[in-house]
């Protein structure tokens, strides 16, 4: 790739484009650039879309194993734009791009896999797409689903509870078959649940506008509203953190300010109970992109390109072109030195906005939300017989222990420290074509795990002792910890980490002026934030354009009739 | 279910812009060719329905919709081939000497499980242009080249005269079913959000 500098513009084999100018340039393959790629090209505008690597995805993508680290740690020493050193010419000014580092505190333990290439692994896990989710009607509308096949998280979820793991009764058929429950508890979710389907049917205008919950009920937080509910601790875990998805401590002392309402609980309920069953033969809820997330946004590309998109890998943006005045980019100059003209740029996160003339309101130097991520290989499945599985642990439901050594004192000091977040977890296997595929090879389990955090090492932290309690290192041969699968109970052992990596990564949003920054890969499960606010950079530039409407994909026979004889 | 996977046979063409890989399938699907070049817009992929040996087939034949000009596709498009259709244009020497990079663009993205005999096509097209005389790429070049890579089958054609396309096309899926799929292990049950729309015109799909 780019490892020399680009003498005077010529100096590697970067293609020249043509035509010169666009209605839209786009730089960063991420979900959010493709999407809006689709969605500006479905509009009839002029699309180039550049990115620096020789893959799709940016932050968004799925990469073999082998190439994680380089990703993670960039080089330092990426030749910045020596093309933009070139004078401004004409009328606009170029201002040098240069890239953020996103990613930190990477720590990888155990060996790698061999052969390590055949492990794809997501930037963006855990995540999952729900069955009635935007995500999934994008696909349908844009076309791109015929690019992209899905496997079910056919294992359900899991919830971390007194050190071990429960199966979450999400469905009057689960909660019916669950043998962890109390006769009482399963009482009290039925009325809840059925309670909450009133109430989503009534709203819907299908049933009963009795059953509608309160508005001051709504309101409410989800908690109290829980309790109200006569839910039991572990039930209410079930629902507000497994369900209904909650990232931060729902009932802790302090009232956080991430408390969820009744209303956006119920909502996340609702959504889950329409995914259930909206395809045939998907089960549960979830669905998870076969090869991975990375094959999203090429779906999205391949749908912006039919449209007549310009696609250009391997093509970095050296820098932005200004007016005279420095108030709007009127352009890009590429790697290759080449100027390219477009009325609006948006580019993929990991590029810094420069500091213009202009005062940007948005500062994201502020305090960055941070994410900590881990993935884990490792040789057999946290439940049994299940191939996919999402394993929440709720707030709080491990003891952190932090080992400090007192300068003074030489003693250790042992900090407790509150697990203040949600950690999820997302287990796949061979079936996805992610990790090892072949019948002869022995079978590798593939996990993702993350948690919203503030500090990194703390963040960092609940990672790994998540990690720890469901699975045991490599090298404790025979002594491995019993693990209670209430579920299966096999006696089991609990599966053995070959090979984990954890590290933190920046969380900015997306910002609009007269140059776009798309938002990162977030904290959550799902992309239903991050295409929304897609969805709202699109409306920014063209407030009259519908967004990828339905009639805009592809017709697959050419129906146009232009025979040239 | 997995007879699904049978019956569908995913053809890509690939091949430097230019030499006609549009009207090739245009020519074969609709019988219709357009001496308008645009690059291509609007096509992803296109559908017909072959009977080979008494059985009946899906061809898929998915177009590189431009992505090739700047070598610009990702993986996602070479996953899941059955044969790799191969084609330049017999009056561009570039253009065929371009297809020794094409193929191994192939072989690296989609990694086939058995590289040796993975199902190729070339196609020379073109031969039409000035009555042949404007020819930079010799038959005898061309075949000593599909030689060479394990005895691809290799075929002239024209797309504006619609010289040979039929029989490349019944090669190429011919050659499609011969691909033995190294995925039915996981394919048979993957959840496709677009229903029956991928073996179907998905203008009309409606989930």
């Amino acid at each position: 790739m780019a490892d020399e500098p680009a003498a005077a513009g010529a100096g590697q084999d970067y293609p020249t484009i043509d035509p010169t100018s666009f209605d839209v340039v786009l730089c960063g393959t991420g979900l959010p650039e493709s999407v809006l790629a689709a969605a500006c090209a479905a509009a009839g505008k002029t699309v180039l879309h550049v990115d620096p690597s020789p893959f799709y995805g940016s932050l968004y993508s799925s990469i073999p194993l082998p190439s994680l680290s380089s990703f993670l740690s960039p080089d330092p020493s990426t030749p910045s734009s020596t093309a933009a050193a070139a004078a401004a010419s004409g009328s606009h000014t170029a201002v040098d791009l240069h890239r953020r580092g996103v990613y930190s505190e990477v720590e990888t333990s155990g060996a790698v896999p061999e052969p390590a290439r055949r492990f794809t692994v997501d930037l963006v896990g855990p995540r999952v797409m729900y069955c009635a989710d935007e995500a999934v009607d994008l696909l349908l509308r844009s076309g791109g689903s015929h690019h992209v096949e899905f496997k079910s998280v056919d294992g359900g979820s899991l919830l971390y509870w007194e050190g071990s793991l429960y199966p979450v009764p999400d469905s009057k058929q689960t909660i019916f078959k669950d043998t962890t429950l109390k006769l009482l508890e399963k009482n009290v979710l039925y009325r809840f649940l059925k309670l909450v389907q009133d109430h989503i049917a009534a709203t819907s205008g299908a049933g009963d506008a009795a059953g509608i919950i309160s508005e001051e009920d709504l309101d409410l937080p989800f908690v109290k509203f829980l309790n109200q509910q006569k839910l039991s601790p572990k039930m209410r875990a079930v629902v507000l953190y497994a369900i209904a998805m909650a990232d931060y401590d729902q009932d802790g002392p302090d009232p956080c300010e991430k408390l969820i309402t009744t209303r956006e609980g119920i909502q996340t309920i609702a959504l889950y109970s329409s995914s259930v069953g909206r395809f045939a033969n998907a089960e549960g809820a979830f669905i998870y992109p076969m090869y991975g997330h990375g094959e999203l946004p090429q779906a999205f590309c391949r749908c912006a390109a039919v449209k007549g998109a310009l696609y250009v890998l391997r093509m970095p943006v050296a820098a932005l072109l200004m007016d005279e005045e420095k108030k709007h980019s009127v352009g890009a100059r590429l790697a290759s030195g080449q100027d390219i003209l477009c009325k609006q740029l948006i580019i993929d996160p990991s590029y810094k906005i420069p500091t213009l003339d202009v005062p940007f309101d948005e500062s994201d130097s502020n305090c960055p939300r941070k994410v900590a991520r881990g993935i884990c290989i490792f040789n057999k499945s946290v439940k049994q017989d299940a191939s996919n599985v999402l394993v929440v642990f709720p707030p709080k439901c491990m003891v952190m222990l932090f080992l400090l050594v007192d300068p003074v004192s030489i003693l250790d000091l042992a900090l407790e420290e509150q697990q203040v977040a949600t950690v999820r977890l997302l287990q796949l296997s061979s079936n996805l074509a992610v990790t090892y595929r072949k019948a002869n090879l022995t079978c590798r389990f593939m996990a993702y795990l993350s948690t919203p955090c503030t500090d990194a090492s703390t963040g960092k932290h609940c990672i790994k002792k998540a990690m720890d309690a469901l699975f045991s290192p490599l090298d404790s041969d025979g002594s491995q910890g019993q693990l209670a699968t209430t579920s299966g109970s096999t006696g089991d052992v609990k599966p053995t980490l070959i090979w984990s990596c954890v590290y933190v990564q920046e969380i900015t949003q997306g910002t609009s002026s007269s140059l776009l920054s798309c938002p990162m890969p977030d904290e959550n499960l799902d992309y239903r934030n991050i295409l929304e606010s897609t969805k709202k950079l699109f409306t920014d530039i063209y407030p009259d354009e519908e967004f990828l409407p339905k009639k805009s994909a592809p017709v697959h026979d050419d129906e146009d009739s232009d025979s040239g004889e | 279910m997995a007879s699904r996977r049978r019956m569908l046979l995913k053809v890509i063409i690939l091949g430097d812009s230019g030499v006609g890989k549009t009207s090739l399938m245009n020519q074969y699907v609709n019988k219709r060719f357009s001496n308008q070049y645009k690059a291509t817009i609007g096509a992803d992929f296109l559908t017909k329905e072959v009977q080979i040996d008494d059985r009946l087939f899906t061809l898929q034949i998915w177009d590189t919709a431009g992505q090739e000009r700047f070598q610009s596709l990702g993986v996602a498009f070479y996953r899941g081939a059955d044969c790799c259709v191969l084609v330049y244009d017999v009056n561009v020497t570039k253009s065929f000497e371009k297809l020794n990079n094409w193929r191994e663009e192939f072989l690296i993205q989609a990694s086939p499980s058995d590289p040796e005999n993975f199902p190729f096509v070339v196609l020379g097209n073109k031969i039409d242009v000035d009555g042949g005389n404007s020819r930079t790429v010799s038959e005898k070049k061309a075949k000593a080249w599909c030689a060479s890579k394990g005895n691809i089958p290799y075929f002239e054609t024209s797309a504006k005269e619609g010289f040979n396309v039929e029989a490349a096309f019944e090669c190429i899926a011919r050659n499609a079913i011969k691909n033995e799929p190294e995925e039915d292990m996981y394919l048979p049950d993957t959840i496709d959000v677009g229903g029956a729309g991928r073996q179907q015109r998905s203008s009309g799909c409606e989930c």
